[in-house]
């Protein structure tokens, strides 16, 4: 069998393109700008799954791809790497965040309280149908405290280390620009810690989320309590020429530390963070991160399976080129296909002649 | 690029801290005010770009990348060799030209009265938003009872 190139549908894909975009009518400005306000949860996911933070971007993503969410991160990833890389930050310390919700399942005491912050987490899930009537749905305003909450809440796990209930961890010494990165060279197993993180901090929420549900329904070997939840906005701490460091700007920052039994004298815990505010995509991650160490090879909660598995561009990728050509492919199949018939065909009909030959006993 | 000279001291990175938060509109008015006083400034750069932001795991304490952020800057120079920087995140060119203005101006002759009390409103504007946010989560903290 041969090669077969072929050309043609040059009109149709243009049409193709301008009927998806025809459906979604002339994108502005004002419905970015709607889209970045109205839908801070879905730009998060968003710039998280891009690896790129930038809510304007986000929304113009949104827009131009009608909220399909694989082609938009393909897009914000894409634009990506159109832009220079001007600087590291100085790295983002948990203890630093300005913390806006801060909840422990473990401990119901916490050094620096517990803070629900915005949540939907105790309320009934009740579809507004009233808006559609013609009756706006207002909010009644958060009856404000007296005092503010601190801007800073302590770490939960350094607080456990004191009480000797999480092993001791050195700070590894490690230059920023030294720091392993995935947009710079190939994951490679077993991952260095940084790149597990990295890649579950971009990952898509959607598959994190199943990987980690598998984990926590009994296909891993730890179910997950949550240690500590954390939302907040983190400072990017850059340099002036001069040699000052100072803030450029706040980012909004998910992060979650699961904890399951005792091992060697400690309890385990799993941690993840992404950009954003995105609390089931860090939960099901840090839970995967907690499972990783005893996972089998092959299992779902291995990290080469998962890491693998949950990146949001190659997989989407990947899935959708099923959709473009395979003709010479699949026609391979149906020769394949064609000649197991006619051998079976053939061996049918030697026997019945067989058959009808032999002489009656 | 960076380290060219010694840092500018905490005053520096706070006025620095301000004006990268500070409102976009009233910002690039008050830096438009200085550079009608200023001569013989050239751009090294303005441009967009990427910061990469690492994050320290809680657990094993080592650094990873959380992902980039985009930023603008801007890098300018005065014919004595004062310099001149802004960033800040977001695609906003001319923002980070008035950060760096402003930067330029309190580098060549300090902190004027006008640029004090512009640095003090934008703190007491970010100081009273970030004060009336902290009162609301400050509302949802939770007092637990045990039976």
């Amino acid at each position: 069998m041969a090669y077969v190139a072929t050309r043609g549908g040059e009109r149709a894909i243009e049409q193709a393109e301008r009927l998806f975009r025809q459906d979604l009518g002339t994108i502005d400005a004002a419905r970015v700008e709607t889209i970045r306000t109205t839908m801070p949860y879905l730009v998060d996911r968003v710039m998280g799954e891009a690896s790129l933070y930038d809510e304007e971007l986000a929304a113009l993503a949104l827009a131009q791809t009608g909220g399909e969410l694989s082609e938009a991160v393909l897009v914000l990833r894409a634009w990506r790497t159109t832009q220079p890389r001007i600087a590291i930050a100085r790295p983002v310390q948990q203890d630093e965040l300005l913390t806006q919700r801060r909840i422990s399942a473990a401990f119901k005491d916490i050094p620096g309280g517990q803070i629900l912050g915005p949540t939907l987490d105790y309320s009934h899930r009740v579809l507004a149908t009233d808006v559609l009537e013609g009756k706006p749905y207002t909010p009644p305003p958060v009856e404000a405290s007296a005092i503010p909450a601190p801007s800073r809440q302590p770490s939960l796990a350094d607080w456990q280390r004191q009480q000797g209930l999480v092993a001791p961890a050195n700070l590894a010494e490690v230059a920023p620009q030294d720091i392993p990165d995935l947009t710079r060279e190939p994951l490679l197993f077993p991952a260095s810690r940084a790149h597990r993180l990295q890649s579950l901090a971009r990952a898509e929420t959607g598959g994190v989320l199943a990987l980690g549900y598998a984990a926590m329904r009994g296909y891993g070997n730890a179910h997950p309590t949550v240690n500590e939840l954390r939302l907040g906005e983190a400072e990017v701490v850059v340099r002036h020429p001069r040699g000052t460091e100072f803030c450029a700007g706040r980012v909004r920052v998910s992060q979650a530390e699961v904890t399951s039994k005792e091992k060697s004298g400690y309890l385990e815990l799993g941690f993840a963070a992404t950009f954003g505010w995105n609390e089931v995509k860090v939960i099901a991650a840090a839970t995967l991160d907690l499972n990783s160490a005893e996972a089998p090879v092959g299992s779902a909660m291995h990290e080469e399976f998962y890491l693998y598995h949950t990146e949001s561009v190659e997989a989407s990728g990947f899935c959708i080129h099923f959709k473009l050509p395979h003709y010479v492919t699949f026609q391979s199949v149906l020769d394949a296909m064609r000649d197991a018939k006619a051998m079976k065909a053939a061996a049918t009909a030697t026997a019945e002649q067989t058959r009808q030959t032999e002489p009656a006993e | 690029m960076y380290n060219e000279t010694p840092a500018g001291g905490p005053g520096h990175a706070a006025a620095l801290n301000i004006l990268a938060r500070a409102r976009p509109e009233r910002l690039k008015q008050f830096a438009e005010t200085l550079l009608d006083t200023m001569v013989d400034v050239s751009v090294l750069a303005n441009r967009t770009g990427l910061v990469m932001v690492p994050m320290r795991d809680t657990v094993e304490n080592v650094d990873f990348h959380l992902g980039e952020v985009l930023v603008s800057e801007a890098h300018i120079a005065d014919g004595a060799g004062h310099v001149g920087y802004g960033m800040v995140t977001g695609r906003d060119l001319e923002r980070a030209m008035a950060v760096a203005v402003v930067d330029l101006h309190m580098a060549a002759r300090g902190e004027e009265p006008a640029t004090i009390h512009f640095l003090m409103e934008e703190q007491a504007q970010l100081a009273a938003a970030d004060a009336l946010r902290m009162r609301q989560v400050e509302a949802t903290r939770v007092e637990m009872e045990t039976f």
